[in-house]
């Protein structure tokens, strides 16, 4: 568990929205993926993870529907919708906006200012 | 945004299927989590414990989800409503106070309301109605503030005034249709042919009127309205082209008006051109004030005062400087240009407004008695709230408890008020309503009944205000106790409740002066002599029609006859025929000059109202001879020229005496070589109130026979020796007798006719009255219930005293002087309310001061009574209090 990073405020929704438009998935599914996408960076609290889903699809920015998962159990699959998708890369922009500025800021040294 | 209400909306009414798939779906991620945990060599049992420990509450998460879809409001809503009727129920007494309370004063605002609606704020069903004028003229110095238009203005301003883009004139009035035999008189109008496109509405089948068939010789055409079509006709199509029988004339129909026409108060049925000839629109008339009345539509961009300035320009520019003009411009004339429909209902606005200030000060007696009675329900609810706040319950949730029941009252009385509302509507017209501008329009709107709604919704939230902040200052310490009397939180509540009766008392003596005002006023009214004796006088209205009386000796002998008919039937003291009764709102105003009395320089003219009088009018109306003779029949036959003058005429010119013998001349001019169309004044009458019994201009008047000053429309004037009203089916005969097709119109008793020219003051008076009635009532239960909430709180202490020897009657001086003390302050604030609503409704008074000193004594006295009446019982309770029960009730 040390290994993973904090999450900042307002960074789940993003990392959710990323994992499902990759594929659609089940809510454990979604935590599995970013897991792994992440390197195991970043793990997204467990209680937190299905309100922050209930909160997306009322959001209409992903639709649920029930299916199979591999192991023929009944359960809930995420998919991205059109408007979700737009979301997904107004906020990816303007998050590397900032992080590139924040690396910017970091990385400056004495002798540049 | 809709996506997200849907959202909700699936969630709420799916809510089974929601809360399971919410469960399965959390199941699924923690059987598969330990199935992964498994897989990776974790016992199960571990494997379990860590996937509950790291997904922590499903509770919490379930309940965050929830959060997420807005589905805890909901929840906490329904919670709290369960919560609010399991409590309403458990007080059946509480509660049926409260919704009767409210369901009376929801329903009193909703009658006025619904009334101030049709009446003032609903606009007229034209396009862009806010545009429509009316245009009149007015010589406020001669006494006539609105005399019409006349046929002249409208002809020389068509077209000529830029800011209106339309101008149109008509003229009410009334027309015998049908076939001989069985003719009605049907309520018509005449309009100029733009008179529909300026209201922007006109016939739905056939066409309007056109500008040739303006003349007498081409207008036998005719537009008839929705009902007429639906009651004649059937709704047929094919009924354009058809023939009506108007005055024993045929016209053709040429158009059929929409349902939903509806021209300010309008009754036509039937709609005919306004023909005229050139002479009636010559310059000489452009101030012969008429019956017509002009109306117009202001050119998009235009306002009222640009329309206004232009008008005055052109009336400068078209009345010159000669004799006549300058004459008018001493009267004051002017045309006055104001919006069609707050002029038309100008007069009513004020006693409405004040009935719904007095409907809205009932509503905020009833709110005040149900917040005090909520507020002693409440602290005797403190121990349970204590507890729930003890438990947990946040602040927000003790709030929102309180708002959700008193809403769910404040909409259950509203829904009941709704109720009542439509039974006052209904009940309406017995106040003469119908007879108000636009009264007839009186109805319980959708857009009204939501208006009481919502008004209700925040009431309940306003009420709840009060209620909450207590509750919230309930300390759970101090409310634990048996005893919260001594905590500071308690000695708020309690001078909150006084403050809220002593409002109360403040309201409802504001309420019930003004009641005594109107009613004191309304009789100063009534004892108002009319200048003539009304009682067992039948009057009723004849039309004679232009086609079949055109000569004067026509109508002279239709009279003469008619009258020498009704004075021969048994029981008839006196016959006569007026053009106008007094007092029918009506009454015509010209001017005369006298013979030797020219107009000073600057002098106004002054209107006087003038009649034509056959048979015995005087005797049968009732007048009192003060000099010389009465006009009698005689007169119209005899080629000298006489006239009666009323007092009110001889005093302002011959203050000492002298009016007989003088000559009269009709016009505003003297009269220079017109000695012919003088009248000499052969006698002086008593002076008769022409248009309300609270006028006091004496403009004077003056009576010409028949013969010489004839009109095709007339009263005919009966006085009767046994009761008048069963006259009226005497009358008709001999009417029908003299010519078939002549129907009598608008019969009734002169003492019917004032009793409705009161209905302006009566029916405001008669609703005051009931207001104050309920505010009374309501205050009584006020009191009542806060004194014996003061009683049972002080058990314990009454108890103690009276264990050491107080006697009853001390106990009950304590409380009654309580009262006496909420009572006083109550009438000191009730004092200044009632100065406040007297000067405010000054101008609806007739010879009554704001502040009546008789007024304000009786009322103090009746409040008094009712509120000492309505704390003895809580105070003898208090003397009768058992020592050994109240210390031993624990």
């Amino acid at each position: 568990m040390g290994k993973t990073a904090d999450l900042l405020p307002g960074t789940v929704d993003l990392l959710i929205l990323k994992a499902v438009s990759l594929k659609p998935l089940h809510g454990y599914g979604v935590l599995l993926r970013i897991r792994q996408i992440s390197g195991e960076a970043l793990e997204i609290p467990q209680g937190s993870l299905y309100p922050a889903l209930y909160r997306l699809e009322h959001q209409g920015l992903i639709e649920a529907e029930w299916g199979e998962s591999d192991n023929g159990r009944r359960a809930k699959y995420y998919t991205m919708t059109a408007t979700g998708r737009r979301r997904l890369r107004e906020e990816a922009a303007g998050w590397n906006r900032l992080a590139a500025a924040m690396a910017a800021v970091l990385n400056t040294t004495p002798e540049e200012v | 945004m809709w996506r997200r209400a849907l959202s909700r909306v699936r969630a709420l009414v799916g809510r089974r299927r929601f809360e399971d798939g919410m469960s399965e779906e959390m199941r699924f991620h923690l059987e598969a989590y330990v199935n992964d945990l498994v897989g990776a060599g974790t016992p199960p049992e571990a494997a379990w414990r860590r996937a509950r420990a790291e997904f922590g509450s499903v509770d919490n998460a379930k309940d965050d989800c929830r959060e997420a879809r807005g589905l805890m409001l909901f929840d906490e809503l329904a919670r709290n409503l369960r919560y609010a009727v399991r409590l309403l129920r458990k007080t059946p007494g509480f509660t049926v106070t409260a919704l009767a309370t409210l369901a009376i004063c929801i329903g009193a605002n909703l009658t006025i309301f619904a009334g101030v609606y049709s009446i003032l704020l609903r606009p007229m069903p034209f396009p862009e109605a806010d545009r429509l004028v009316a245009v009149f003229n007015a010589y406020p110095k001669a006494g006539v503030p609105d005399d019409g238009s006349t046929l002249t203005n409208y002809d020389e301003r068509r077209g000529r005034i830029d800011a209106l883009a339309a101008l149109a004139v008509y003229r009410d009035g009334t027309a015998i249709v049908g076939e001989p035999g069985s003719t009605e008189r049907e309520s018509i109008s005449r309009v100029s042919p733009e008179f529909f496109a300026t209201l922007g509405a006109g016939p739905v089948a056939g066409r309007a009127f056109t500008e040739a068939e303006m003349t007498y010789q081409t207008d036998h055409v005719v537009i008839i309205t929705d009902a007429y079509w639906r009651q004649w006709y059937d709704r047929d199509r094919a009924v354009l082209g058809r023939r009506i029988r108007v005055d024993g004339v045929e016209r053709a129909i040429v158009g059929v008006l929409p349902p939903d026409f509806s021209f300010l108060s309008s009754k036509a049925r039937l709609y005919f051109p306004l023909s005229s000839n050139a002479e009636e629109r010559e310059p000489k008339r452009r101030h012969w004030g008429s019956s017509t009345h002009m109306i117009a539509r202001l050119r998009p961009g235009t306002t009222l005062a640009e329309a206004q300035s232009q008008v005055d320009a052109h009336n400068a520019a078209v009345e010159g400087g000669g004799i006549e003009a300058k004459a008018m411009a001493d009267a004051g004339f002017r045309s006055i240009v104001e919006p069609l429909h707050a002029g038309h209902v100008a007069a009513i606005r004020p006693t409405l407004l004040l009935m719904q200030a007095g409907a809205l000060f009932l509503l905020l007696i009833g709110a005040l008695n149900l917040v005090n009675l909520l507020l002693i329900r409440a602290s005797q609810h403190v121990r349970e709230l204590a507890v729930r706040q003890a438990i947990g319950a946040g602040r927000r949730h003790v709030v929102s408890a309180v708002v959700v029941e008193t809403t769910a009252l404040t909409l259950g009385g509203g829904l009941l008020g709704l109720v009542v509302g439509a039974v006052g509507i209904r009940l309406l017209p017995l106040l003469g309503t119908d007879r108000l501008p636009l009264g007839t329009h009186i109805a319980l709107d959708p857009r009204v009944a939501v208006t009481v709604l919502l008004g209700a919704l925040v009431l309940g939230v306003a009420i709840a205000l009060p209620i909450a902040w207590y509750s919230l200052r309930q300390r759970v310490a101090s409310g634990m106790q048996f005893e919260s009397r001594g905590s500071t939180a308690s000695r708020a509540a309690q001078r909150l409740r006084h403050g809220f009766i002593v409002a109360q008392i403040g309201l409802a003596f504001a309420l019930l002066s003004g009641a005594g005002l109107l009613g004191l006023s309304l009789n100063k009214v009534m004892a108002v002599s009319p200048g003539f004796r009304p009682e067992r006088v039948l009057a009723g209205q004849i039309s004679l029609p232009w086609s079949s009386y055109q000569r004067d000796a026509d109508r002279l002998a239709f009279v003469e006859r008619l009258v020498g008919d009704i004075a021969r039937t048994p029981g008839v003291m006196a016959a006569g025929i007026v053009t106008n009764v007094p007092l029918s709102g009506n009454s015509s105003r010209s001017s005369a000059t006298v013979k030797g009395r020219p107009r000073r320089p600057g002098e106004s003219p002054r209107a006087i109202y003038s009649y034509s009088v056959g048979g015995d009018y005087f005797s049968a109306m009732g007048f009192t001879l003060r000099e010389g003779r009465f006009v009698v029949d005689a007169d119209s036959r005899r080629a000298e020229r006489v006239c009666v003058v009323d007092e009110d005429f001889a005093r302002r010119y011959w203050p000492t005496g002298g009016a007989i013998g003088q000559r009269v001349f009709p016009g505003s001019n003297p009269a220079e070589g017109r000695e012919v169309e003088g009248f000499t004044i052969v006698g002086v009458v008593g002076a008769a109130k022409q248009d309300r019994l609270t006028e006091d201009d004496a403009l004077g008047a003056v009576y010409y026979p028949f013969g010489h000053r004839q009109d095709n429309d007339f009263f005919v004037v009966t006085r009767t020796s046994a009761v008048a009203e069963a006259f009226a089916n005497t009358l008709r005969p001999i009417v029908r007798a003299i010519d078939p097709d002549l129907p009598v119109n608008d019969i009734q008793t002169m003492d019917a006719r004032i009793e409705d020219s009161l209905v302006a003051r009566r029916s405001p008076a008669l609703l005051a009255g009931v207001f104050s009635g309920i505010a009374m009532l309501l205050t009584a239960i006020g009191t009542y219930g806060v004194l014996s909430y003061a009683v049972a709180q002080r058990r314990r202490e009454i108890a103690l005293r009276m264990a050491l020897g107080a006697q009853p009657a001390q106990v009950r001086r304590q409380f009654v002087s309580l009262a006496l003390g909420l009572l006083a302050a109550g009438t000191a604030l009730g004092v200044i309310a009632a100065w406040i609503t007297g000067q405010a409704m000054q101008t609806l008074l007739y010879q009554v001061p704001a502040l009546h000193v008789a007024v304000l004594a009786g009322t103090a006295v009746t409040l008094g009574v009712v509120s000492l009446a309505a704390c003895l019982v809580p105070s003898y309770r208090a003397a009768r209090v058992s020592p050994m029960e109240a210390l031993a009730d624990q």
